[in-house]
């Protein structure tokens, strides 16, 4: 103890980790009426470094050549100890990541937390969801089997209806017209080189924002629940005898990632076929689409809204507009009101929105 | 400091920052290129060959033509129809139905004809046709 107290002390002296420990930690302080939802950043930080560790496992053995790439992944599963654990862990990782990132940002819609000055926060944590949804599919191709083969083939020939340009950026994203060799490089390029960069890039910026402004109140149990900051300058937003991030508030966290670790252990080992179909099973072939070849969950409400307009155009256009819609929320809802219950038109647009998008996923699933 | 000091700095301030954008520009078109055409990718013009007893009255040939999916139908009256196999709709491959003599996209439930014609469900075009000719009982496509 004595050699590691000398270690703390040396480093101590030099950078002043003491200091930041009690200014930064112990001395940052959260709102009274914090909650359990403000814990889910810490979860998808836990499963980020998860996905990056569990990946770069992976590399070690994966080959991202076409006739090698499908036989690789079936070593990793059935020859590398633990090698079936460690896909597992990445393949339903990025499916929880997904899950908790859109809890994370529905709990964010209904406390408020979006509305000024945070719209930077919002707007780097909906890209943050793009980005996410973008590894996932990038990922999706590697295994180069029938679903992942059919399901990127689908994904990229709907940028095929943007006029003018369509075709050509099909074939700039495939580096083919069809979905081959040089599209499994790319995608393997994106996804283990410039999608976690910018990853990791973007989370900096998002907590560095939120240390700058300072983390906003929830508000419930409150009884003057609009918005304080009136626009005037900038004021960090300050919790007078609020409780500290440590020890109280990292007790949270550690419950909520024990709470997700365990869900997420459940499906690893439990329910494992839920995120690797049997399509899966079988390697990519190019002449072959299989029968109700479905995308991943996330990507059903798309594939659905896709379905249900006659032309691709329309499909594609409803949903650029959706998404534009929900990037530039802070923009547009300006009300000082932060309480779900106190806004009722948006909270029930809001409600409406998410029944309609798990209306679609469903009817996506089983259509 | 004076003003012709600061003004001078701010000069070679912009000269700096003209030619750094000067060398963006002129590594991001090649870096572009490099990224836009693999060059194993551009054989078109090619030619297929396919002996017609290979494919029996009403069934159907799928091949790799030019880089995409292709299909050489024999229909039951006889007659060829060579098309492109990939659905206009979201471009899955197309397959052929024996019994029905039509093709069913398995993606969205798009149904074409033999000769490639939109009968139902999302494709928004007939799917493409390609050249053919046949010579001596051997179909040749392109």
């Amino acid at each position: 103890m004595e050699f590691l107290r000398n270690i703390y002390n040396w480093i101590d002296v030099r950078l002043g980790t003491h200091e930041i420990i009690t200014e930064k930690r112990t001395g940052y302080l959260l709102p009274r009426n914090v909650n359990a939802w403000y814990s889910l950043g810490s979860v998808l930080l836990v499963i980020f470094c998860l996905q990056i560790i569990t990946g770069m496992l992976l590399m070690l053995y994966y080959v991202p050549d076409i006739d090698k790439a499908f036989d690789s992944v079936s070593f990793i599963m059935t020859e590398i100890p633990l090698g079936r654990l460690v896909r597992l862990f990445h393949a339903v990782g990025s499916s929880m990541m997904l899950l908790v990132l859109l809890l994370h940002m529905f709990s964010i819609l209904f406390m408020g937390s979006y509305k000024s000055p945070r719209e930077l926060h919002w707007l780097t944590g909906f890209f943050l969801l793009l980005l996410a949804m973008g590894i996932s599919l990038t990922g999706y191709l590697l295994p180069w089997n029938q679903l992942s083969f059919w399901a990127t083939t689908v994904a990229t020939d709907c940028a095929s209806s943007i006029p003018f340009i369509g075709e050509n950026l099909v074939e700039l994203l495939r580096g083919g017209k069809q979905v081959g060799l040089h599209t499994l490089g790319r995608f393997y390029t994106l996804h283990v080189g410039l999608l976690p960069a910018l990853i990791a890039v973007l989370i900096g910026v998002h907590l560095f924002l939120i240390q700058r402004t300072g983390v906003s109140t929830p508000p419930f149990g409150l009884e003057d629940t609009s918005n304080q900051w009136k626009g005037e300058s900038f004021v960090y937003e300050e919790h007078p005898g609020g409780i500290p991030f440590f020890p109280n508030f990292f007790l949270q966290d550690m419950i909520s990632i024990s709470l997700y670790l365990a869900c997420f252990m459940v499906f690893v080992f439990f329910f494992p076929n839920i995120f690797i179909p049997s399509t899966s099973y079988v390697p990519a072939n190019p002449l072959v689409t299989p029968s109700h070849i479905k995308p991943e969950w996330y990507f059903l409400a798309n594939y659905q809204t896709l379905k249900l307009f006659p032309s691709e155009i329309i499909g594609l256009t409803v949903q650029a507009i959706a998404m534009a819609f929900l990037a530039l929320l802070p923009f547009i809802d300006r009300g000082e009101e932060k309480h779900p219950l106190k806004r009722p038109l948006f909270t029930f647009c809001a409600v409406s929105g998410i029944l309609l998008w798990i209306g679609m996923t469903v009817w996506g699933l089983y259509s | 400091m004076d003003d012709s000091k600061r003004k001078f700095i701010n000069i070679c301030l912009g000269g700096v920052a003209a030619l750094a954008a000067t060398a963006i520009a002129a590594v991001t078109y090649p870096l572009f290129r490099y990224y836009l055409v693999p060059p194993t990718d551009k054989k078109s013009g090619g030619k297929t060959s396919i002996p017609l007893n290979e494919i029996a009255l009403g069934d159907a040939k799928f091949f790799e033509f030019n880089g995409v999916a292709a299909v050489l139908v024999r229909k039951q009256d006889g007659t060829l129809a060579a098309l492109s196999a990939v659905c206009p709709h979201l471009g899955c491959i197309v397959q052929w139905e024996k019994d029905r003599q039509d093709f069913l996209c398995p993606c969205h439930a798009g149904y074409f004809t033999a000769d490639g014609a939109v009968i139902s469900g999302p494709p928004p075009r007939a799917l493409a046709k390609i050249p053919y000719s046949l010579a001596n009982g051997v179909v040749t496509i392109g």
